[in-house]
């Protein structure tokens, strides 16, 4: 159902028409929503400040792609008021603000409201494009010029955010995405699957024109999948530092499967699809970063650790056989041995780690069960490894992290070589 | 023609504005003058104008070509004598063209006899007809407009020992109006030659005619006072005659000068000048729409002058600065094209000898609400010098044919008042009007069937403006109207081709028959009208109900 509502809307005659007013743009800032009328505004109003105080010679344009809001989110889009003049005589910017509103279906979905952005982009003819959040509380125009400004001036395809987070923050990227992505595809892109990204409009037509829409761990991660198809097709790729993320009160927020689900999953489908680009490759290479590499906030993260705990524990047991299936003896046994050990002494070594996910991935890869399954089964297991991360790192410098993680990092490419032969085996 | 009582007649004018040295020059001594002016009438007859502005022509040192007079009541000799002058107001009457002159109220030069006579000593009885004082910290804070040249606004005299008030160059004293003799003597000056037949005056400066502490010494009351005394003594004395304000300022300030009828007919538009170029730049209607929006009404009486370039730099006080420094990046790469707060460039080098741009610029002005100044040359694309110093570069010989001296002159061309432009693309063997009267497709054929088709409506000259704002920001659009009668006009601002839906709804039924051609197009329904139209193109529609 909802593929053939994508289908039909993602670029209806209302949209076309919009694009076609505003012809070629040098920018393009989209905002993929879903009921965010409470905080569309201020995030319209930033992107427009944005807009004047750095590129106010540009040609630019605010897409907001909808995903069947009820609570007028678009109509607060196309509303907001430009922000006040600071000129006397209340002439405003150079060039005519443009905004367009569309809804690409009735229930949101990531993937298409990327592919209607990349659409608009790709039609417009936009130089540099940057995807913005609602969700994301504290975004300011200095995060847009972050995003749009490598891409525009410096010519770099794909910008990936950086934060600054919490050490309990962002752990998923952290533990999982971040180090294993390096290893498998070569470059360091600490954020893959951000809410924010930025990217020209040569890659925005490149992706525009795969036909991967369909796909089920497009429609849920795109961003991770642009991430690995700007590396593996040899695009220029950037990070860009930003600062802190807080996300708004009003949002969502996605619990830990979901999660997972949606980010493990379209990265082993990259890994899957793009298997002739990494399989041969090792190491990995510094991208350029605009700003500082990494950076820790004191803004504390509340997590419910021995909640942590006891899920790991009870899915590690329920999911006994499930997890035979996928991982190697060695490794089921290992597991099977740290989840008999007092919460106080758990550790959940990079080793292990890296093992367990290297024998997912190329048990995906396999289909030694449903895909589905195996990401959901992956749940508990991170659990796990989160508890022993915040355990490890309770009073943990944010220098002692960043050496963790870069340690972490270093196992996953020690052990790419396993995941090849896992990969290869039959 | 002389005394005709058509009193709103500068409504309907199309003005050329020359300096009678770059026109045509009789006696061979390489400077142009009246009866070399007189010869080229039929010319501007055949172009179409009805209204010729002269730039001074009086005695004067020349130190501001001629801005700088020194003598108010006679012709610099160099451009002949007060009968050749008389001949050439004939001779333009009969061809049914008016004549407007520059009156400069503010200044003078400082080798008029009356600053001569007011320096002399502080007892001169024409000491008090101008601003003095015994130290410069008087009006403090008043900027200074030729920023380029000046420090001050303030000068010193080592004759008299105290020092006097200049706004523009030091070598140009501002007169005093304070002191009533000042006024009478200029009602005076006014009246020789209104007198002679001229049909209007082009008021110089008129903000800075008087000075007050602790303001900025621009449209004071009392400035805006002695105009309306002026007025009343034209309308009293001299019916039918016309004044022009130049005052740069945005429309909201400029507004005052047209007070209730009782001040200036006319009065220069000149923040919308620079958002013409700008639209087109940017392809973007946003700048136009932006500042004739924030217009305000003036009475039915009065109109806008507009104007594409003149004699002075393209003025750029009256922008933003994102604004001004935009339109240097696009227009004046070269920081020998800068002047003041300006750019001192010809139109058609700034659109790059562009024909379709130079139209479209043409077009504009010709069909929106004003009256509007085409300046020497630029119908047939003249180009510019800008290393003659000054504003020199756009005041070169007027370009005639391609032989000796482009000619302008019989004279060598060493004695010529300036060089004329002789480079590939602009010099007078490409650009010259002998060669574009023979083609029905050049510049001059075509601003010459333009002007004609702007005179066959008097909606283009007297009629409203509405914007229609299709969401092609790429269109400009707009419905001009007087009466019953109606103008739709859409401009593309763009060098690519654009397709535009315009809500005509309101003038459902409406047949738009195209102006130039005469061609009908499809009939207004309900549907939202579509046009196309290819790079810088644009349509004059009269909207006729049958």
């Amino acid at each position: 159902m909802e593929t053939a509502l994508a289908e039909e809307t993602f670029l209806d005659d209302n949209f076309l028409r919009q694009l076609m007013s505003v012809g070629e743009v040098d920018l393009l800032v989209g905002i993929p929503s879903h009921n965010n009328a409470k905080s569309i505004g201020q995030t319209v109003t930033t992107i427009e400040e944005c807009f004047q105080q750095n590129f106010v010679r540009d040609r630019v344009v605010i897409v907001n792609v909808d995903g069947g809001s009820r609570d007028g989110t678009s109509d607060v889009v196309l509303n907001t008021p430009l922000p006040k003049s600071q000129n006397q005589r209340g002439l405003s910017s150079l060039r005519t603000s443009h905004r367009i509103a569309t809804r690409y279906a009735n229930q949101p979905s990531r993937g298409a409201a990327y592919r209607a952005i990349l659409a608009a982009a790709d039609l417009l003819q936009a130089k540099a494009c940057a995807i913005i959040s609602p969700e994301t509380s504290n975004f300011t125009a200095a995060w847009v010029r972050g995003l749009l400004q490598p891409a525009y001036r410096e010519n770099f395809d794909f910008v990936a955010p950086l934060y600054s987070r919490h050490k309990n923050d962002g752990l998923l990227a952290r533990n999982l995405l971040y180090p294993m992505g390096r290893a498998v595809f070569g470059r360091r892109i600490r954020e893959l699957n951000s809410g924010e990204l930025g990217f020209s409009g040569r890659l925005a037509g490149h992706c525009q024109n795969l036909d991967v829409w369909r796909e089920e761990s497009i429609r849920t991660s795109p961003e991770a999948w642009m991430a690995t198809t700007a590396i593996s097709s040899g695009f220029r790729c950037c990070q860009s530092f930003l600062g802190p993320k807080v996300h708004s009160l009003t949002s969502s927020g996605t619990d830990i499967v979901t999660a997972v689900r949606q980010t493990v999953g379209t990265l082993f489908w990259c890994l899957e699809s793009q298997q002739s680009f990494w399989m041969e490759r090792s190491g990995s290479e510094a991208v350029p970063t605009f700003g500082p590499e990494h950076e820790l906030s004191s803004e504390p993260v509340r997590v419910n650790r021995k909640r942590i705990f006891d899920l790991f524990l009870s899915g590690a047991a329920e999911l006994s056989n499930v997890l035979k299936s996928i991982l190697s003896p060695e490794t089921h046994a290992e597991l099977q041995r740290i989840a008999t050990e007092d919460d106080r002494k758990f550790r959940y070594r990079d080793e292990l780690w890296v093992s367990t996910l290297c024998e997912f991935a190329a048990s995906y890869h396999h289909a030694t069960i449903d895909r589905d399954h195996l990401i959901q089964a992956l749940v508990p297991l991170y659990r796990g490894r989160i508890f022993s991360f915040l355990q490890e790192h309770h009073d943990s410098s944010p220098e002692d992290i960043e050496a963790h993680s870069e340690n972490l990092c270093l196992e996953f490419e020690r052990q790419k070589p396993y995941l090849v032969e896992r990969w290869k085996a039959k | 023609m002389a005394g005709s009582a058509e009193s709103l007649w500068y409504k309907d004018a199309i003005i050329y504005q020359l300096h009678v040295r770059t026109f045509c020059d009789s006696n061979g001594d390489g400077i142009g003058d009246f009866p070399g002016l007189i010869q080229k009438l039929d010319y501007l007859q055949e172009l179409g104008v009805n209204a010729i502005w002269l730039l001074p022509f009086f005695p004067s040192p020349l130190r501001d070509d001629g801005y700088d007079i020194s003598d108010y009541k006679a012709v610099h000799p160099s451009y002949g004598v007060l009968e050749d002058l008389k001949t050439f107001l004939a001779a333009a009457h009969d061809r049914g063209m008016r004549i407007i002159i520059e009156l400069v109220l503010n200044h003078t030069s400082d080798q008029h006899s009356w600053f001569q006579e007011s320096r002399s000593s502080r007892e001169n009885p024409k000491r008090d007809w101008y601003v003095w004082r015994d130290t410069d910290d008087h009006y403090q804070g008043v900027r200074i407009i030729f920023v380029d040249t000046e420090r001050s606004n303030w000068a010193w005299d080592p004759l008299s020992k105290s020092y006097y008030w200049h706004r523009f160059f030091s070598h140009q004293p501002d007169l005093n109006y304070d002191n009533p003799a000042v006024f009478e003597a200029m009602w005076d000056v006014m009246k020789f030659w209104l007198e002679l037949g001229v049909d209007g005056f082009r008021l110089d400066a008129v903000p800075y005619l008087v000075e007050r502490e602790g303001t900025s010494c621009e449209n004071l009351p009392e400035t805006h006072a002695i105009i309306r005394e002026l007025r009343r003594r034209v309308d009293q004395e001299y019916p039918g005659k016309m004044l022009l304000a130049e005052a740069n300022q945005w429309p909201s300030d400029v507004r005052s000068y047209f007070g209730d009828s009782d001040e200036f007919h006319m009065a220069f538009h000149f923040p919308l000048m620079p958002r013409m170029f700008m639209s087109v730049q940017l392809e973007d209607r946003k700048p136009i729409v932006e500042i004739l929006e924030q217009t305000p009404q003036i009475p039915d009486g009065c109109q806008w002058c507009l104007f594409l370039r003149n004699h002075d730099e393209l003025t750029l006080e009256m922008v933003t600065d994102v604004e001004r420094d935009y339109m240097y990046d696009e227009y004046a790469k070269d920081k020998g094209m800068r002047i003041n707060l300006g750019i001192r460039r010809r139109l058609s080098p700034m659109m790059d000898n562009d024909r379709w741009r130079i139209q479209l610029l043409n077009g504009m002005l010709m069909s929106m609400p004003g009256t509007p100044i085409i300046y020497y040359g630029d119908e047939i694309g003249m180009g510019d010098n800008v290393y003659l110093g000054d504003r020199n570069g756009v005041r070169t010989p007027m370009q005639w044919n391609g032989g000796w001296n482009a000619g302008f002159s019989a004279a060598d061309p060493e004695r010529l008042y300036s060089a004329v432009i002789s480079n590939p693309v602009y010099g007078y063997q490409a650009i010259n009007v002998e060669s574009q009267r023979r083609s029905q497709h050049s510049l001059l054929s075509w601003m010459k069937r333009i002007i004609h088709v702007r005179k066959t409506s008097r909606v283009l000259s007297r009629g409203s403006i509405e914007f229609l704002k299709p969401s092609n920001h790429r269109v400009l659009a707009y419905v001009r109207q007087l009466g019953n009668e109606k103008i739709l006009v859409v401009n593309n601002l763009s060098k690519a081709a654009q397709a535009v839906e315009l809500d005509l709804h309101q003038y459902k039924g409406s047949i738009p028959i195209e102006m130039f051609g005469g061609n009908l197009f499809p009939r207004i329904g309900d549907l939202y009208y579509l046009l196309t139209l290819g790079p810088y193109q644009f349509f004059w529609f009269r909207l006729r109900r049958i």
